[in-house]
């Protein structure tokens, strides 16, 4: 089971605000995303609307077909902006 | 698009040596072709009408006088363009609305800064267009402004934007407000960090803002035929972002438009979205010419895109042994006249080098009748650090430890749950920081009035979407073509990770930037993302051609394709295959024609496996008693780059950021007058530093190798710009005993904060 | 910048009948670096520019009979650094000249035009003033000489009339052994800028000082510049010096009446209090420099 992690401003979505880990059974993001909106409706909108994920550590801007290990750790996080 | 691992022991040809760069010489004979050097025939001159109003209604734009001039040949208006409706996109960097970007272009039914775009004429010179645009008359109805972010979230503020509810905040706001919204990010219990404190120190940050300064003025050249196809020549950091922004804010299919991207002269990020480029196009299409403009200094400073004033509170606390306990901070940027500053990302990286048990960081993103920020070298961070660094520096004075060991106990590191929530994966913190410590600089003896600063600062990196090609010639060389404006050295690192795929001399590699009509489609330049990102497209794009160059060998040699391995530049049979000689990519090119065609390879990707980026600074200043004029006496930085391609770029991206940071605390700032006028828009009273402001910058690069880029690149551009704002007034405090809390460090404040102290 | 008529007479006569014709529509060139610039930012646009640079009087520097100096208006900074003379003579002078821009704008930029362009923060002005230089003004009734100090009026104004120029400055000559109580003299100038150059001062000092063969100040001169409307000569600065052997007191003094002196205002560069104040440590430095350079007790 992965593990979906809410922190900062996602925490309203989970209408409290010490939420544990999300344990969700998921093969990528896109099934990932459909089975957690069931429990924190409105968070599939939020992505849409530019939140990256974090899968183990790795921040993914775009990752719909990314794969999710039995262990993984999601967070969501928002978009970076970048300078250079 | 998995990219395959390299391994990270093996020792390199070309990575990590100092290659002549192969825009150099170009660029130091002033044959390099920057934005303002295109020219068209039957070319003319476009200007922009500004307003010179904080915030006005624009109640009427009579043009009828500017079109009447000879040698007048087009003037638009916000009429001439699409409404745009509320849209996110999600092209650029971070999130940018559409339709407030419009707005921002050319504006529509308000001005909502001095200096805001109101219309924009096309003439057949540069003096007539100037002309035109003093007999465009426009009727304002002025209207009350608010410069400061404390002053516009007053209870009886003028309000920018009716339709702008705050964000983030529950339950849903029911009256408009300049706060766009609010953003909170941490771990842990912040408030029971902080009581389990023995020393908490609690401080009030202001930044003023600032620009990025890049040489280069925006400027652009534009043809929009009758059948409704554009073409744009113009300098950015990203042409595939000039063409979608354009195609959105003008109406047209990207297919429509072609952008053939500049030498670039600066960036910074302050590149990173249009100005001038869809008026540019607008002007072309009703004059049936092409037009060209360039922004001078003064619109480069009133109407592009600043970094954010901002104004931060910060509590932290730690044990009296120096373990940090809990942290709390709240974070107001100002975005200018639009939301979207990079109050985000500040909000994620302030605490990212510490691990502290409970940390809360709550962000607010504040309109203001200013220009619209843009993003500005590791956005949102340098303003962040200067908070969080200082009092860590006054935390470690408080429990008597030495500011980098204070740092070391506390420092995040492989494994730590990062205060923006995920695990970091392998990081350098920790090395940087031992690095500085072991630094003969670090131990120099100081002279009078002279102290020693340290801070760290961390910076994400961006991955991002990358296209690259690799074609052979029949002479076996290759041509690297990407996608990325080369802000910091791309091309030359770029060369050199084909060469080194390919084991050729770096020579027979040509990079070159393809408009975007040749190559796939590439994200912008930003987030110290390409030599990174584009760097794995190159070797994912190396990899296909080397494949088709086993193929080509084995079907020559008739055997199979397995028993060909590719090394040192050429084919070479294995399984006992004894007589073949080796075929060197010449000899395998010399024979495409004749096994199958054209050689070339290409890759398109999203990059995954971003390496974060730590750095240390130290600074040793020297501070004048009597005048308070702080000198920059000594400066070191170390960094970790994953790997050094080209280590003289690396290092020339840490001088550049130090250079930056080190203005940005002494001297630079946005200086309004009461109307919201900018007083100093120009490099003289807009103070960066001279060469002869700053001493050698020395540096020191650490290689802690990104696990997943096959040759362990991390991004070096923004990092360097986190720390140098702290390390600069760490070290005004040590040599002078105070703490400033405002920048910049101006010798008038300086002085005042020594004064004060000594009465 | 739109078109200016452009003229380069070879005397002073056809300069001063060209201004005349001109009534007020002319604008004398000498480096350009300070019309030029404000012609492009369209501050000013002249319907003739007279470049005075051809004048052999005003390109051109020559150690006068008494000793003293005379400096052609039109002279460029680089030019003084060249003039050993001059160098060793004035030493203050030609580092505040040289203290202007870039060294691209030292190979054009002027005493006359840096004193003509009317700035209150101008650098070689209180060198100028503290060496009590006079300049020659040459119009249509002849040629008049003004000291320094009475040419700027307000910030952009001088004393210049429609048909006058400044043709040269004059410096008195500098002590040569034969008077006891004038045995050694030095000047110098110093400026606050935050940068370390490419800037524009926001408080400059000069002082010059003539000292007795006991080390006792004689004369002095003090010259301000970036604290008021005007650069200001402070003669209460320059008392406090007076008699003295420039000691710790005497310098304090100085400083305190430099202070007192200064009538700055709030602006992007600087700040009252921070101008007032600075402007006191400037002159304490200047004055311990000049003292040095005349070999003093320093």
């Amino acid at each position: 089971m992965a593990r979906v992690i809410l922190t900062g401003s996602l925490r309203d979505l989970a209408q409290t605000k010490d939420t544990g880990p999300i344990e969700i059974d998921a093969a990528d993001v896109r099934e990932l995303l459909r089975k957690l909106e069931d429990r924190l409706p409105g968070i599939a909108k939020r992505v849409e609307d530019g939140l990256s994920i974090a899968i183990d550590g790795d921040i993914v801007a775009d990752p719909l077909l990314e794969p999710i290990g039995a262990d993984s750790e999601i967070h969501f996080l928002p978009s970076i902006q970048g300078g250079s | 698009m998995a990219t395959a691992e390299v391994d990270q022991q093996k020792k390199f040809k070309w990575i990590g040596t100092r290659p002549v760069r192969p825009d150099g010489l170009d660029k130091v004979r002033g044959r390099a072709n920057y934005g303002a050097d295109h020219a068209l025939p039957g070319m003319i001159w476009g200007k922009v009408l500004r307003s010179p109003h904080a915030h006005a209604r624009i109640v009427s734009i009579d043009t009828s006088k500017a079109e009447a001039m000879e040698g007048v040949h087009a003037v638009i208006t916000a009429a001439d363009l699409p409404e745009i409706l509320s849209e996110e996109s999600k092209i650029g960097e971070g999130p940018t609305n559409f339709r407030d970007l419009s707005h921002n272009v050319i504006a529509r039914e308000k001005a909502l800064y001095h200096g805001h775009a109101v219309a924009a004429v096309a003439a057949t010179t540069s003096a007539i267009a100037q002309q035109a645009l003093e007999a465009i008359q426009v009727e304002y109805e002025v209207l009350p402004h608010v410069l400061e972010g404390d002053d516009a979230q007053a209870p009886d503020a003028p309000i920018l934007h009716d339709d702008l509810f705050t964000k983030g905040v529950e339950p849903r706001p029911t009256r408009p407000s300049n706060v766009a919204s609010r953003t909170e990010m941490g771990r842990g219990d912040a408030e029971a960090g902080l009581a389990k404190a023995d020393h908490v120190i609690t401080r009030s940050f202001r930044t003023k803002a600032v620009h990025q300064g890049y040489i280069e003025p925006h400027a652009v050249v534009a043809t929009l035929g009758e059948d409704g196809r554009a073409t744009v020549w113009a300098s950015s950091q990203g042409h595939f972002m000039i063409r979608a922004y354009c195609a959105k804010l003008l109406g047209m299919d990207q297919s429509q438009i072609k952008v053939i991207p500049a030498e670039i002269g600066g960036g910074f990020g302050g590149k990173t979205t249009v100005y001038l480029e869809p008026l540019a196009i607008a002007l072309s299409g009703k004059a049936g010419r092409p037009v060209k403009m360039v922004m001078s200094r003064e619109e480069v400073f009133r109407a592009t895109g600043p970094a954010s004033a901002t104004r931060i509170e910060l509590r932290m606390g730690c044990t009296k042994d120096g373990k940090l306990t809990g942290a709390h901070a709240r974070l107001e940027y100002e975005a200018g006249a639009f939301p979207g500053s990079p109050v985000g990302a500040a909000v994620m990286t302030l605490f990212a080098p510490y691990d502290i048990d409970g940390c809360l960081a709550e962000g607010y993103d504040i309109v203001v009748n200013k220009c619209k920020v843009a993003a500005y070298r590791a956005p949102g961070a340098p303003m962040a650090a200067y908070a969080v660094e200082t009092v860590v520096d006054e935390l470690a004075e408080k429990c008597g430890i030495d500011p980098i060991e204070f740092r070391l106990q506390n420092a995040s590191r492989e494994g730590t749950q990062s205060a923006f929530g995920p695990k970091f994966k392998r990081i350098g913190n920790i090395e940087t920081l031992e690095a500085a410590k072991a630094h003969p600089h670090y131990s120099a003896p100081l002279g009078p009035n002279q102290g020693r600063g340290v801070a760290s600062g961390f910076w994400f990196n961006g991955g991002m979407q990358s296209s690259a090609t690799v074609q052979v010639a029949d002479d076996g060389t290759i041509c690297v073509v990407s996608g990325n404006p080369d802000i910091g050295g791309s091309r030359a690192s770029l060369a050199m990770m084909a060469a080194e795929e390919f084991g050729i001399d770096v020579k027979l590699v040509d990079p070159q930037i393809a408009d975007t009509s040749v190559v796939g489609f590439s994200d912008l330049t930003g987030g110290s993302r390409v030599t990174f990102a584009t760097g794995m497209a190159v070797v994912d794009a190396c990899r296909d051609v080397i494949r088709q160059l086993r193929e080509r060998a084995a079907s020559i040699w008739g055997i199979e394709v397995d028993a060909v391995k590719w090394s040192d530049g050429a084919a070479r049979a294995t399984n006992g295959d004894a007589g073949l000689e080796p075929l060197s990519l010449r000899d395998i090119a010399l024979k495409a024609a004749r096994t199958g065609g054209p050689i070339s390879g290409r890759a398109s990707l999203t990059a995954r496996g971003v390496g974060m980026a730590f750095a240390v600074h130290i600074c040793d200043v020297e501070v004048d008693p009597e005048t308070g004029k702080v000198d920059v006496v000594r400066y070191t930085t170390v960094q970790d780059a994953g790997r050094a391609i080209h280590p003289s770029y690396v290092e020339g991206q840490m001088q550049g950021g130090a250079a930056q940071g080190i203005g940005w605390a002494l001297n630079e700032e946005y200086i309004y007058d009461a109307d919201g006028k900018m007083e100093n828009p120009g490099f003289l009273d807009y103070r960066m530093p001279v060469a002869s402001d700053l001493p050698m910058i020395d540096t020191v690069i650490v290689e802690v190798p990104n696990p997943t880029h096959p040759y362990g690149v991390r991004g070096v551009g923004e990092v360097p710009i986190v720390p140098p704002i702290p390390a600069v007034v760490n070290a005004v405090h040590a040599a002078t005993g105070v703490r400033i809390t405002e920048l910049p460090l101006s010798p008038p404040r300086v002085l005042a904060a020594m004064d004060a102290r000594r009465n | 910048m739109n078109g200016s008529g452009y003229e380069a007479p070879r005397t002073v006569e056809e300069t001063v009948t060209l201004l005349q014709q001109a009534n007020g529509a002319a604008r004398v060139l000498a480096g350009g670096t300070d019309l030029l610039a404000q012609m492009k930012m369209g501050m000013t646009s002249p319907a003739l520019l007279i470049d005075v640079k051809k004048i052999p009087e005003l390109a051109s520097i020559e150690q006068t009979a008494d000793g003293g100096f005379r400096i052609g208006a039109a002279v460029c900074g680089a030019a003084l650094a060249e003039h050993a003379a001059l160098v060793a003579a004035w030493p203050g002078i030609v580092e505040a000249a040289r203290l202007i821009g870039s060294e691209q704008i030292q190979g054009r930029a002027s005493l006359g035009g840096n004193l003509c362009n009317g700035s209150p923060a101008a650098d070689s002005v209180p060198a100028l003033i503290a060496a009590g230089a006079t300049c020659t003004i040459a119009g249509p009734g002849g040629t008049r000489s003004v000291a320094v100090e009475d040419v700027i009026t307000a910030p952009g104004k001088t004393c210049l009339a429609t048909g006058e120029l400044v043709v040269d400055f004059r410096l008195p000559p500098r002590p040569d052994g034969s008077d006891a109580r004038a045995a050694k003299a030095g000047d110098a100038y110093l400026r606050m800028i935050p940068r370390s150059e490419m800037d524009i001062a926001i408080v400059g000092a000069g002082v010059s000082l003539t000292l007795d063969e006991a080390g006792v100040c004689t004369a002095a001169r003090v010259g301000l510049g970036a604290v008021a409307a005007t650069p200001l000569r402070v003669d209460a600065a320059a008392a406090a010096l007076i008699g003295t052997t420039l000691d710790d007191a005497a310098l304090a003094a100085a400083g305190e009446a430099a202070s007192a002196a200064a009538r700055p205002i709030d602006d992007k560069r600087g700040t009252i209090a921070y101008r007032k104040q600075v402007a006191g440590v400037l002159t304490r430095r200047a004055a311990k420099i000049a003292l040095a350079r005349a070999g003093g007790n320093g």
